[in-house]
């Protein structure tokens, strides 16, 4: 089957370590099969979306924010475990907006998903969390950018993950900041909680910078459960399996806690409990 | 009547980048003394930190009217080293994380730059150790990076040992004890005990009054909306602890 | 802590490498790369017929291969122009006496047979295409310690050569690396036989002194089980108008046990391509140390390499790189965990000003078998104003479930708050930026030997002049 470029990094490097580009079956990108949708927040207005991926397919979510304008963004991929996913987020921030965005990736056999956030106006901010869950043979591959161009804008993306299986996963996450965004700040954040011998854990942090006065940090931790943890949550009578779900959850709970919609909300418990119940 | 040190008349002062200059001091008037302590109280938000910023030249502030003169010299156009290099010093309320530079190092070219002299290394370094000693600091800690990894007590006692190194004129301090346990607090006034002398002065702001029970205090002002609004001797001090700052609320 | 007072150090004549001598070499390949100009090189150096084989090998590769697509613009170099072999017209020697004037003079001013009475064991140096100058003290020769340029090295220790000789570094890996085995000149030969602690560095310094020219020095170090040494590698070059370039490799082979340190400062002019390749296999317990330092070069492209082979295996980067006007500088590290219990710490800091780019390039893997391998990184960046670049771009790809793998980085500029801190205490605005400029690469510079922590303290002083207060 023939596959497409269908997101890049934004600066390449060594390919033998194959994380320049994310390629998605070109059946998967048929026209009649992408859910495209857009999203105008007017100047001082807020709005909350919630989209939920389940079908095959592309999902395109385009948003501009206008001035002093607000959003709430919540985006889940909740595909069958072995259907195929690419999907791509592209948010413009004007000046004084915010997003708030929460991105869970739990589904599919493959996903493919990018993000990109343009700070475009002074004093703009995005609020990005990501959890993402690979289980089985699942192939997770996700590029978020995050663009600060205007001056004063903060930027912070954390992410959450876990993998267990054979799971292939490959995270991207930059902080690019544009000449002229002064006084912006960017944080990144990736933990990642390997639960299986036989999983692969890409892990990509940039931060690109063409201004000086700027504040920019990232990190990034692998690593599996912390073992003073298990044994303390094992002392007070949990079994391993049970104590293990605990700290996988409540790594989690900081994303999770953040969808508003109470039902989706139970849904996306549920699937990790049950899965994470497997191991 | 002894030497005057620091003379603030009718001061006007705000953050220098925002544009409608948040002005936090409004008509300021201060006079020290050499031979002087005076304590500065005042709730949080009145101006205290910004006042001592400014004496010592924060780039943050700018002067909006008024003036201050250093022994008779204006301040006005003087950089914050210039100022130093007169004899003032300020210990800072959050002292500054240097990553690799050493405390002895660190000290040492602020010595060389303050006195203009070159220093000498073993007498230096025997003075440093000694007033170490003096401030129950780890002897270990001169070859640390400064303040880098320091405990908040850790940071203020290395301000200490860097006022009794500088041996200033004016000393500016901004909530030295604050944070600190009770042995830590007499440990600090301590030091300022034996930094001052007839010749030169403290300016002190506090929250907490054990630090000044050792210290002889001349004169406490009383800071609420970037003005003095109350003055007298020590006396305020225990009014204050006993009343809060309510009484002299006045609209 | 020993005291060293980095805060007043006096300038140094930027000048100092930028004298150039004459070019008088006694013969010179035609400029370009085909497979005579191969041939030529490898008969004029009476290679065994092996080498020649390998060399024309490696021709075939490096024309089968494209120019990284990733990294700086290296486009502008033209092979066709570059003159890949460079004979000085000088024989080896044991002594400095028996080195030429003009090149002995070169030498002086760099500082090397100074050093060498005071500081180091043994004393290698490459002038061009060959080496002029190898000395080694006597008691490590009794001891079987080998130190000698790469040519003598071939003829009296062929086996050794044969067996180790671009097998870290294959010429297929990329196509500098093609190059470099193509057309190969001079280096250094290093081996330390087991459990002998080679006690004081040795030294090999590169100088590259004909325009438009190419180096291309092999680095040969063998340590045996529980042995140790600690090697200085510096370079320079005068300035020209014209590109030069410079592939070196760098193989080292850290036996089960032994601790080898690498430390480099490197400070090519700026008309250098510095498209080097360093790569270290560490067997049990054996530890690798670089101490890398970046200044010079107009684009360079160096990213040591660590493979920890062996259980236990340890590596530590240390690296500092500034770039500056008319510079990309684009430097960091791999590290691959192939056993298990290895263990690994990059410590960098990149600085860049004046338009100039740093960008920190890394990757780190763990092999699925390396249990319990363990990586930290921590990567700083200082930008000194808004029209220069800093780009990190670090790549971890971890397989299996005991590896424990943290990465920081931070990027900012020189914080007001200090300056304040600093002029509160009577110190010059100027002054203070250029303290916590030096405080920033400090954990970098104590890692270095003394001579070249003042080095690197002269040139950021160079740097820093003028660009403040």
């Amino acid at each position: 089957m023939a596959e497409k470029i269908y997101s890049e990094i934004p600066m390449r490097t060594w390919r033998w370590l194959g994380v320049n580009e994310a390629r998605v079956e070109e059946s998967v990108l048929a026209p009649d099969m992408a859910a495209v949708q857009s999203l105008f927040v007017p100047a001082g207005e807020s709005r909350e979306l919630t989209v939920v991926y389940r079908q095959e397919g592309e999902g395109r979510l385009d948003v501009k924010v206008a001035e002093g304008g607000s959003l709430k963004l919540t985006v889940v991929q909740l595909l069958p475990d072995d259907r195929q996913y690419a999907g791509q987020v592209e948010v413009e921030l004007a000046k004084g907006a915010s997003l708030e965005a929460v991105a869970v990736e739990v589904g599919a056999a493959k996903a493919v998903s990018k993000m990109q956030v343009f700070l475009k106006g002074d004093e703009s901010r995005a609020d990005v969390h990501v959890l993402y869950f690979g289980h089985e043979a699942r192939k997770l591959d996700m590029n978020y950018v995050l663009v600060q161009e205007g001056r004063q804008t903060e930027a912070n993306l954390n992410v959450y993950g876990a993998l267990s299986g054979q799971a292939d996963k490959i995270f991207r996450g930059t902080l690019d900041f544009r000449r002229g965004s002064k006084g912006s700040k960017g944080y990144e954040k990736e933990q990642v909680i390997v639960l299986s011998g036989k999983v692969r854990n890409r892990s990509v942090p940039l931060m690109l910078s063409g201004e000086d006065a700027v504040e920019g940090h990232h990190a990034v931790s692998i690593g599996k459960m912390d073992e003073n943890k298990l044994f303390y949550l094992m002392s007070r009578g949990l079994d391993m399996a049970e104590a293990r779900r605990l700290v996988v959850e409540a790594a989690f709970n900081p994303v999770l806690d953040r969808i508003g919609d109470e039902e989706l909300y139970r849904e996306l418990d549920d699937y990790i409990k049950e899965r994470l119940a497997d191991e | 009547m002894s030497r005057k040190l620091l003379e603030i008349k009718d001061l006007h002062a705000g953050v220098a980048d925002r544009q409608d200059k948040g002005e936090i001091l409004r008509g300021l008037n201060l006079e020290i003394n050499a031979g002087e302590i005076h304590v500065i109280l005042g709730p949080n938000g009145s101006g205290k930190s910004t006042l001592m910023n400014v004496i010592m030249g924060h780039p943050k502030y700018e002067v909006t009217g008024g003036s201050i003169a250093f022994e008779g010299e204006s301040l006005q156009e003087l950089k914050t080293f210039e100022r130093t290099r007169r004899g003032i010093f300020l210990s800072f309320q959050n002292p500054e994380e240097i990553p690799g530079i050493t405390v002895e190092n660190m000290l040492r070219a602020s010595r060389q730059a303050v006195t203009g002299k070159p220093v000498k290394i073993m007498k230096f370094r025997k003075e440093l150790k000694a007033a170490m000693e003096e401030l129950q600091i780890d002897p270990e800690y001169a070859g640390r990076y400064m303040n880098v990894g320091f405990s908040g007590g850790e940071k203020k006692r290395n301000e200490i040992l860097q006022l009794l190194l500088l041996n200033p004129k004016l000393a500016l301090l901004d909530e030295t004890d604050s944070g600190l346990d009770v042995d830590a607090v007499q440990i600090v006034s301590g030091g300022v005990r034996r930094f001052h002398n007839e010749d030169n002065a403290c300016l002190i702001i506090t929250h907490n009054t054990r630090i000044l029970e050792q210290l002889s205090v001349d004169r406490v002002h009383v800071l609420m909306d970037g003005q003095i609004v109350e003055e007298g001797g020590p006396e305020l001090i225990e009014k204050i602890d006993r009343e809060g700052f309510g009484f002299l609320k006045q609209d | 802590m020993e005291n060293r007072n980095k805060t007043f150090v006096e300038d140094i004549e930027r000048t100092l490498y930028d004298i150039r001598n004459e070019d008088r070499s006694a013969y010179k390949s035609q400029a370009g790369l085909t497979e005579d100009v191969v041939r030529d090189i490898s008969a004029r150096k009476h290679d065994p017929e092996w080498m020649l084989e390998r060399r024309l090998e490696s021709l075939k590769v490096y024309n089968s291969l494209s120019l990284p697509a990733w990294g700086p613009d290296i486009s502008e170099l033209n092979m066709d122009e570059i003159v890949t072999y460079v004979q000085p017209d000088a024989k080896m020697a044991g002594r400095w006496e028996d080195v030429p004037e003009d090149i002995k003079s070169t030498f002086d001013r760099l500082g090397i047979p100074e050093a060498e009475k005071v500081s180091l064991a043994g004393v290698g140096a490459q002038y061009d295409s060959e080496v002029v100058y190898h000395s080694i003290q006597e008691s490590l020769i009794q001891q079987g310690v080998v130190y000698t340029d790469m040519e003598t090295a071939l003829r009296e220790y062929e086996a050794l050569v044969r067996e180790h000789f671009m097998r870290l570094v294959p010429p297929k890996d990329h196509k500098f690396a093609a190059l470099h085995g193509a057309v190969w000149s001079g280096g250094s030969f290093v081996y330390v036989p087991e459990g002998v602690h080679v006690e004081i560095p040795l030294q090999s310094y590169f100088r590259l002194n004909a325009a438009g020219a190419g180096q291309f020095e092999h680095t040969l170090i063998i340590l045996e089980k529980n042995s140790s040494l600690h090697f200085i590698e510096g370079c320079s070059a005068p300035k020209y108008n014209v590109t030069n370039l410079h592939a070196g490799c760098v193989e080292l082979f850290v036996g089960e046990g032994a601790r080898l340190r690498y430390s480099t400062i490197e400070n090519w002019s700026r008309n250098m391509m510095n498209l080097n390749t360093k790569r270290a296999l560490v067997e049990k317990d054996g530890i690798i140390e670089w101490v890398s330092g970046s200044f010079g070069s107009h684009v360079s492209m160096l990213y040591p390499c660590s493979i920890l082979h062996g259980e236990n295996a340890r590596c530590e980067f240390t690296g500092v790189t500034f770039a500056s006007k008319g510079q990309n500088l684009d430097t960091g590290a791999s590290v691959i965990h192939a056993a298990p219990y290895t263990s690994a710490n990059i410590s960098t800091r990149t600085i860049s000003k004046a338009g100039g780019r740093a960008t920190y390039r890394s990757a780190v893997k763990v092999t699925p078998n390396a249990h319990h391998a363990k990586c930290s990184v921590n990567c700083e960046s200082l930008m000194l104003d808004d029209i220069s670049r800093s780009d990190t771009l670090p790549v971890m790809d971890i397989q299996g479930d005991e590896a424990d793998i943290g990465h920081e980085a931070t990027i900012g500029r020189i914080s007001e708050e200090a300056v304040f801190y600093l002029m509160s205490r009577g110190i010059s605005e100027e002054e203070a930026r250029a303290m916590i400029v030096r405080g920033f690469v400090e954990p970098i510079a104590k890692e270095l030997p003394l001579e070249y922590a003042v080095e690197m303290n002269n040139l950021i002083n160079i740097e820093l002049e003028g660009t403040m207060g």
